[in-house]
């Protein structure tokens, strides 16, 4: 089984779209689409109310009632969606069945972005959030200069596990007639083509691990080092810092570099 | 740091707009600019996922008609999906059986399919020859003599849309055509009658145990089984007597490598290819066979009747 699914990735002919079947090429390209919509919309919308209740303190209970929407069925939610929606639309257009689909995805990711969005605000350092105010910050100084950043890590962390949810997900859309990387799983086991059933299943796996590393790198550039510890030691004979350190030892480690440079 | 964000987001902004824009869903577009080409060729299908492959799939439409459609799209399995994207003209042509209430109730056209593409579905009921009487054979022959397509299609009307129970629905078609006659014919007679998990069969199945009732029997009915690889063994195997199954699909179940398409040939096939332990008995009129269907409006505009007519020329 193994080697006929390995000659079903390596089949050149998979990877191409004829007007019959569509190749692994735009059905990744497909995937992606219906997530990255999907995860900008649940950004876009979770992001703020989650900065906003973490900074404030109140209306803790969205984030509770948030979190019980991760138990909704996406299959059922999807299906009864695509039942109200998809009627309305008239032609040969996706946006009947693309609509319900983004629906539920978004509501899939928002539940990790806002309540890790939360608790990242919710545990900034209350010295830091307390010399912010001393120096005379606005509220929304320190929500966006002082706390956001602080609590980036944590907001990435959710935002990654939104991403991998919705990239696992989103094969669904194959459910309702839209393509996507769903299209070999549902379409391998109608057939009882087994080694295209798995090749799906593969090829969600590699694009979610793939997206996550990526995401990481992200992570790596954005979150300010004074966050994440991560330092590099200037000057000659390099001393490498410890990834555990904190910010105060690291700025007084690399003022000792440079003087001794 | 805000200028890094910032620049995060609109990358991510202009990826998911980029995303959107290419990509297809189904294989590349049809030409809708300008005529030429076969009708077909400008049409969109939607149908179930092993329609592309199936023999009488899109293969055989070519092979048999040289119809080949612009596009396929996945729907779903003759449903409510498809039903709705034939509808709304998300698709031109659809994948239904020829029961389906939804093709009278929405004006579609079925195109006759004059060269045998699609194996004849008759109803024809298996049974275990052990548990089999004249007396059986004749009340089951007696339904099946009464059996259209058009019953079964105004059955599964009433099941759908006027979401009626199974078991009402055929009480009143056998009392309808004077079938549910009580009398002790049957006496002494025990079986366990099967049905699939379609509604379709579970009205055929509450009907063949009713008639048998009504005459005597003792019935025990396991309707909703499931599909064909897991109701099949059992019927083998002896757990169930009776069963209300197609010819056409029987038969590629049973030999793979069968070719019958006219409802004689499919017969006869069926026959030899049955175990030793089961018989079929008469087989209907009604069928419950794969069409290609339109919306009124397509069949208008392009003349079409038979589905052959598909691969003339649009110009």
């Amino acid at each position: 089984m193994i080697g006929d699914v390995f000659g079903w990735l390596t089949d050149s002919a998979h990877w191409s779209s004829t007007p019959f079947d569509v190749g692994i090429v735009d059905q990744l390209l497909n995937h992606l689409r219906y997530c990255a919509i999907a995860v900008v919309i649940a950004l876009v919308i979770a992001l703020p109310i989650g900065l906003v209740i973490g900074h404030t303190g109140r209306a803790a209970w969205l984030v509770s009632g948030v979190n019980a929407v991760r138990a909704l069925p996406t299959v059922g939610v999807l299906v009864l969606l695509v039942v109200i929606i998809a009627p309305h639309f008239y032609g040969r257009t996706d946006a009947g069945y693309l609509i319900p689909t983004e629906i539920v995805l978004v509501l899939l990711a928002i539940p990790p972005i806002m309540s890790n969005t939360y608790a990242g605000v919710q545990n900034v350092d209350p010295a830091a959030r307390d010399a912010a105010f001393g120096m005379g910050m606005t509220e929304r100084q320190v929500l966006t200069r002082v706390e956001l950043p602080m609590a980036l890590p944590l907001v990435f962390s959710g935002l990654r596990s939104a991403t991998l949810q919705v990239i696992a997900t989103a094969t669904i859309a194959s459910y309702v007639t839209l393509g996507g990387l769903g299209r070999f799983i549902y379409d391998g086991l109608a057939q009882q083509d087994y080694p295209q059933m798995i090749s799906g299943g593969l090829l969600v796996a590699v694009l979610a691990l793939v997206t996550d590393l990526v995401l990481a790198l992200v992570q790596r550039l954005v979150v300010s080092r004074g966050v994440s510890g991560r330092f590099r030691s200037g000057g000659r004979g390099g001393r490498r810092i410890s990834d555990l350190a904190d910010s105060r030892t690291a700025v007084l480690e690399e003022q000792r570099a440079a003087d001794a440079a | 740091m805000r200028t890094k964000l910032v620049a995060l987001g609109a990358v991510a902004v202009t990826m998911t707009a980029i995303l959107s824009g290419c990509g297809n869903d189904s294989g590349s577009d049809t030409g809708t600019s300008g005529g030429g080409g076969t009708i077909a060729s400008h049409l969109i299908m939607g149908g179930p996922p092993e329609f592309k492959t199936r023999t009488d799939g899109i293969p055989g439409l070519k092979k048999v008609y040289g119809v080949e459609f612009g596009k396929y799209t996945v729907t779903d399995v003759g449903g409510p999906v498809t039903v709705n994207a034939l509808k709304r003209g998300q698709v031109d042509a659809a994948d239904l059986f020829t029961t389906d209430p939804t093709i009278k109730a929405n004006g579609f056209v079925v195109l006759q399919d004059d060269k045998h593409l699609f194996a004849a579905q008759n109803v024809v009921p298996i049974i275990a020859k052990d548990k089999n009487t004249p007396a059986v054979t004749s009340i089951i022959n007696g339904v099946q003599a009464k059996l259209t397509t058009e019953a079964i299609s105004g059955m599964l009307d009433q099941v759908y849309n006027d979401k009626a129970d199974p078991a009402d629905v055929a009480a009143k078609w056998l009392s309808d055509e004077g079938l549910d006659t009580t009398g002790t014919s049957a006496k002494g007679v025990s079986l366990t009658v099967g049905s699939a998990n379609f509604p379709e069969n579970v009205v055929l199945g509450e009907i063949y145990a009713q008639a048998l009732s009504a005459q005597g029997a003792d019935i025990t009915t396991k309707l909703n089984i499931g599909s064909r690889e897991k109701y099949f063994p059992a019927l083998e195997q002896g757990s169930l007597d009776l069963f209300p199954e197609y010819n056409g699909t029987l038969l590629s179940y049973l030999d793979q490598s069968a070719t019958a398409t006219t409802t004689d040939e499919v017969d006869a096939a069926l026959a030899k290819a049955l175990p030793s332990n089961l018989e079929a008995l008469e087989p209907a009129e009604a069928q419950d066979s794969d069409a290609i269907v339109v919306a009124k409006e397509t069949a208008d505009k392009y003349h079409l009747t038979t589905i052959g007519d598909l691969a003339n020329s649009a110009g």
